[in-house]
């Protein structure tokens, strides 16, 4: 499922899930959470500000708390998620907009057997300034230190970056990768 | 992946589900409304006629075209020109989201007149899924409005129907291609056309430069293309600017606008790079601009803005 938080690009993740062959549905962030009946959630990016207002996710900080399932945030999706699970986001020094070459410091499942720097598209104010506890870095840029992040044992991720752009090199293996974690989270 | 045929049989028995008695469209010539026309005329049949408003902002020769076009499709239609009544809706009007929501009302009042003479209470539309995305609503911003979803006015009579509402540009061009339509691989076109080329108030001489400004751009883009100098981008097109600078042209000084040209490749308008362009070309455009219209514009500039942070058009 593709949680709303009102992002230009929430419906292109929708696609690029179906295009995956995966059964895919965008729901907005307001809907409760015995309705979210998914194998994994996407959070998506939102308008301006919307990672910093925990009041604007809806209930995003209950889905990664109580769904059980493999969730992966994107831009405010993954600034959210820092902040709500005890890390820290705010304002960018230098906020990034289109093409950005993004290293990749761990492969870890999310990015497994890709380059190890790659184009990808961003548009960004905000970034995420502290780990939560318990989470590592997976990737940077030369202007944000935190473009990708992954809990150390459970199935949480964060990307800075939009994977589901068709601008980024690798978005779509990047999304068969989480659906590949979310199968065998099924099957735990 | 995305199966055209399938979704052309889904959505012919969806729309012959839904409409009762008679409908019309709104067809611009474009991809996505020729499509839209295909699929319901095949639900419909005779009880669709595709309505194309000449808007005054049309580009050279577009309106005859797509007349032809259309009439080779063999959808019921025809032309209404309301040129007047939109330059006259416009006049004094330069905010890019004013442009667009006049422009968006005006082209409903149209529909619904020739609806309520068709006797129709259907309005099909070739909405496609960054037309809503853009245009915002609930959490997501107005990046900006679309005509054809935020210029609708609230008080509106006519059923909205818009098969093609969760697709973006390629997945269109493959049924486009899947239904052998003749315009599959149009560039794209802005519904308020080139009165969002006009920086500032879109009068009838500010939309006659920017006219001639595009059509040498395409021509330009196209013949190099054709001669394989480049590959042809996505969209390609020019902008009027309201800015003017000085020149000197034939020793004599001239003081004229600034053409702008645009040239991007994307695969679904929701992110861009501008296109690399050969220099040969680029001059070749700048030079032909400012030879045929040297008493008007003596700059051309080339934008060189991915999207984001720009979007592909400029209003």
């Amino acid at each position: 499922m593709v949680i709303d938080n009102g992002g230009q690009w929430t419906h292109r993740e929708w696609r690029v899930l179906r295009d995956l062959g995966a059964e895919s549905e965008i729901v907005p962030n307001t809907t409760p959470l015995e309705n979210i009946k998914a194998d994994g959630l996407v959070l998506s990016g939102g308008s301006p500000r919307v990672g910093l207002n925990a009041e604007a996710m809806g209930k995003c900080g209950e889905y990664i708390d109580k769904s059980g399932v493999p969730v992966i945030g994107i831009c405010a999706g993954h600034q959210f998620m820092a902040a709500h699970l005890g890390g820290k986001a705010g304002p960018s020094k230098v906020p990034e907009f289109g093409k950005t070459l993004v290293s990749i410091d761990d492969e870890d499942d999310l990015f497994k057997g890709l380059p190890p720097t790659i184009v990808a598209w961003e548009s960004h104010n905000d970034e995420v300034t502290e780990l939560p506890p318990d989470f590592v870095p997976l990737a940077h840029s030369d202007n944000c230190a935190i473009q990708a992040m992954k809990h150390k044992t459970k199935p949480l991720y964060g990307l800075q970056f939009h994977p589901e752009v068709e601008h980024t090199d690798n978005g779509y293996e990047m999304f068969q990768a989480f659906i590949d974690v979310c199968q065998a989270h099924k099957k735990e | 992946m995305f199966d055209a045929e399938k979704f052309i049989d889904q959505q012919v028995k969806k729309v012959r589900d839904e409409v009762e008695g008679r409908a019309i469209i709104a067809a611009s010539g474009g991809v996505d409304s020729t499509v839209c026309a295909a699929i319901v005329s095949r639900a419909i049949g005779d009880r669709l006629l595709a309505v194309y408003v000449d808007t005054g902002f049309m580009r050279k020769g577009e309106t005859a075209n797509v007349d032809k076009m259309l009439g080779r499709l063999g959808v019921n239609h025809m032309v209404v020109d309301a040129s007047d009544e939109y330059f006259d809706a416009l006049k004094g009007v330069t905010d890019p989201e004013r442009k667009r929501k006049v422009i968006g009302e005006k082209f409903i009042r149209v529909f619904e007149r020739e609806a309520k003479k068709f006797d129709a209470g259907y309005l099909v539309q070739g909405t496609i899924a960054p037309d809503w995305i853009e245009s915002g609503g609930g959490l997501r911003d107005t990046i900006k409005s679309h005509h054809n979803v935020g210029g609708l006015p609230a008080d509106m009579h006519l059923k909205l129907v818009e098969p093609l509402r969760d697709l973006y540009k390629d997945e269109v061009r493959k049924v486009a291609r899947a239904l052998k339509i003749e315009v599959a691989e149009k560039q794209p076109f802005p519904g308020p056309a080139l009165a969002i080329r006009v920086m500032g108030e879109p009068t009838r001489e500010s939309v006659a430069i920017v006219r001639e400004a595009c059509a040498v751009t395409e021509d330009e883009i196209e013949k190099a293309a054709a001669a394989g100098e480049m590959k042809l981008p996505w969209q390609y097109f020019a902008v009027l600017l309201p800015v003017r600078s000085v020149g000197v042209q034939g020793d004599i000084r001239a003081y004229g606008f600034t053409i702008a040209v645009r040239a991007v490749d994307s695969v679904d308008a929701m992110s861009a790079v501008y296109s690399k362009i050969p220099h040969d070309v680029l001059e070749r455009i700048s030079t032909r601009i400012t030879n045929t219209m040297k008493e008007k514009v003596n700059r051309v500039v080339y934008d060189i803005t991915d999207k984001p942070p720009a979007t592909i058009e400029w209003e």
